[in-house]
């Protein structure tokens, strides 16, 4: 009897567990269709339909256009010395502006030690998720707007672009402390800027410096380019070269850039396996 | 008599004083926090940034906004052919993703250290391309196709197919890295060769992890896709130079919020779809 009744639950549970997946199998099916529609209808609106084969050729004038890139100008590297520390030192300050600037966003942020959690916590996470969702590019042309051409668009828009990546990732290291020293402090009397500077900082500021170098990593990268709207660097160098169809130029100007990425990466490398 | 000294000789010798500073680590603190304090200092003199005039110039910048940019032009962005542009953008960034994501599965495989066929020569050459790819940003690789293949979308969809391929690659050989070795040891025993260990060995612990990285990397597509088209490669990119061109600031600002509101709907989507993805795990 017990048997028997264990038997039919066992079935019942069996037939329910083959529904599902067939259920289960349906929908990745379902999801799997859809995605492919979107690629079929993506793919002939952006490559059929827009694009003009006429202008672009065989696959050889192809070639062809894309081998007058094939050569490096070697006569433009010594001026080239010069923008190529600007962009690096672009992004050492706009780094550490963005470090400076994110302190309030972090502080805000942080759910467990933020001043007020219903008003304060929702205005820090707009402020992290504006910085982030606006592309360098856009803040630059901004920044630009305001401030004239120059370095110091650009050491803005970086900086204001790296406001949100840091102060997420502090504010989240912070929320993960342990509490014990915070209490501590608190149970002597300490104000919540002492509380602050000797229970929280000495606890996250590793992890505060380790994603700071990574975004400063991240921000030589961008800082290249910002020169295309006029904020200065090796940006403004690949404009001109490319609007003088200088096509070996353009080259020297790439090699120059990947010189100084891989030069961060392999810096903030180092530094990072140091620290941790 | 042996015996006595050695146990003396090895306890380790008590400090007399406590200090907050240990020898080698604080000066090490201590002389990054200076190469950095001197490398700002540095690029302030360097870059000609005027410090006695910054405060007036965020005064300017309420000022710049508040004249040029205020009254955002809600309706020019309302208008039925900009909302053509931005699908065109959605478009560019979902094929781009989706190409990138193509290319990442190779080329994770190759440059993930415990599972690429050859550590000689593959290994470093896939690191090397996923490397280029994520390095030279994703208005240099538009304007580059732009160059080669003219104005549209084709050169947007190809510029955000290498940015993506290189931002999956690095986080995706990262997973690779850090799987379970056992599996992938057992069906080699069983000899299994490259392509079964991969599908069957390495394959089905990634599978969670790779989903959460495209649905990322889709995210981060789009956000780049709202730009390249400022360079010629299609979408709203385009309409954004335009405007900037015509000086029609108003138009900028509404443009710039527009991007605002879409990346903030896709972050909210990916982050939606990420959750819904760990859940299923």
């Amino acid at each position: 009897m017990d048997n028997a009744t264990g038997l039919h639950v066992m079935d019942m549970r069996t037939d329910e567990i083959l529904a599902r997946r067939t259920r289960r199998q349906r929908k990745t099916a379902l999801v799997g269709v859809i995605l492919l529609g979107l690629v079929i209808w993506s793919v002939d609106v952006t490559v059929v339909q827009d694009t003009d084969w006429e202008r672009i050729g065989s696959l050889g004038e192809v070639m062809e256009a894309a081998s007058q890139f094939a050569g490096i100008d070697f006569s433009l590297f010594p001026s080239l010395i010069g923008p190529t520390l600007e962009t690096l030192l672009i992004a050492c300050l706009g780094t550490a502006m963005g470090a400076v600037l994110c302190v309030p966003a972090t502080w805000f942020g942080a759910m467990n030690i933020t001043p007020f959690a219903p008003i304060t916590y929702p205005i820090a996470r707009l402020m992290m998720t504006l910085s982030r969702s606006v592309h360098e590019i856009v803040w630059a042309l901004f920044f630009v707007a305001v401030f004239g051409l120059g370095a110091m668009a650009g050491v803005f828009a970086i900086a204001m672009r790296s406001i949100g990546f840091i102060a997420k990732l502090s504010a989240e290291a912070i929320e993960d402390i342990d509490p014990g020293p915070v209490e501590a402090m608190r149970a002597t009397g300490a104000n919540t800027f002492q509380v602050m500077l000797y229970a929280i900082l000495p606890q996250v500021l590793p992890q505060v410096i380790g994603t700071v170098i990574f975004e400063w990593e991240i921000n030589i990268r961008r800082s290249a380019v910002l020169g295309l709207v006029g904020a200065g660097g090796l940006g403004l160098v690949f404009f001109r070269q490319m609007n003088t169809f200088n096509f070996h130029g353009v080259t020297s100007v790439i090699i120059a850039i990947l010189a100084i990425i891989f030069l961060g990466e392999a810096i903030s490398h180092a530094i990072r396996r140091r620290m941790i | 008599m042996t015996a006595n000294a050695s146990p003396a000789s090895q306890a380790p010798a008590i400090p007399k004083r406590w200090s907050r500073y240990k020898h080698p680590e604080s000066l090490y603190s201590y002389a990054g926090w200076l190469i950095a304090f001197s490398v700002v200092v540095f690029s302030i003199e360097y870059l000609n940034i005027p410090l006695d005039r910054l405060f007036g110039m965020f005064g300017r910048m309420g000022e710049v906004i508040a004249q040029r940019y205020y009254p955002a032009d809600i309706d020019y962005i309302m208008d039925r052919d900009y909302l053509g542009y931005v699908i065109e953008t959605i478009q560019m960034a979902y094929l781009g993703a989706l190409f990138g994501l193509l290319i990442t599965i190779p080329l994770a495989w190759f440059a993930a250290y415990n599972m690429t066929p050859s550590k000689l020569f593959v290994y470093p050459g896939a690191r090397v391309f996923s490397m280029s790819c994520r390095a030279v940003h994703e208005t240099i690789w538009a304007i580059l196709f732009v160059s080669i293949l003219g104005y549209g979308m084709l050169p947007g969809v190809l510029a955000l197919t290498l940015f993506s391929a290189g931002f999956a690659a690095k986080l995706f050989a990262e997973e690779i890295e850090a799987i379970d070795m056992g599996q992938v040891e057992a069906m080699r025993a069983t000899g299994a060769n490259l392509f079964q260990v991969m599908v069957f060995g390495v394959f089905p612990q990634v599978r969670v992890a790779f989903t959460g990285i495209a649905i990322y990397t889709w995210d981060v597509a789009f956000r780049a896709a709202t730009v390249v088209g400022f360079f010629g490669a299609g979408g709203m990119g385009w309409y954004l130079k335009r405007s900037v061109l015509q000086i029609e600031t108003e138009r900028v600002a509404a443009i710039i919020l527009s991007i605002i509101v879409l990346v903030l709907i896709s972050e909210l989507l990916s982050a939606w779809a990420r959750n819904t993805v760990m859940k299923m795990k």
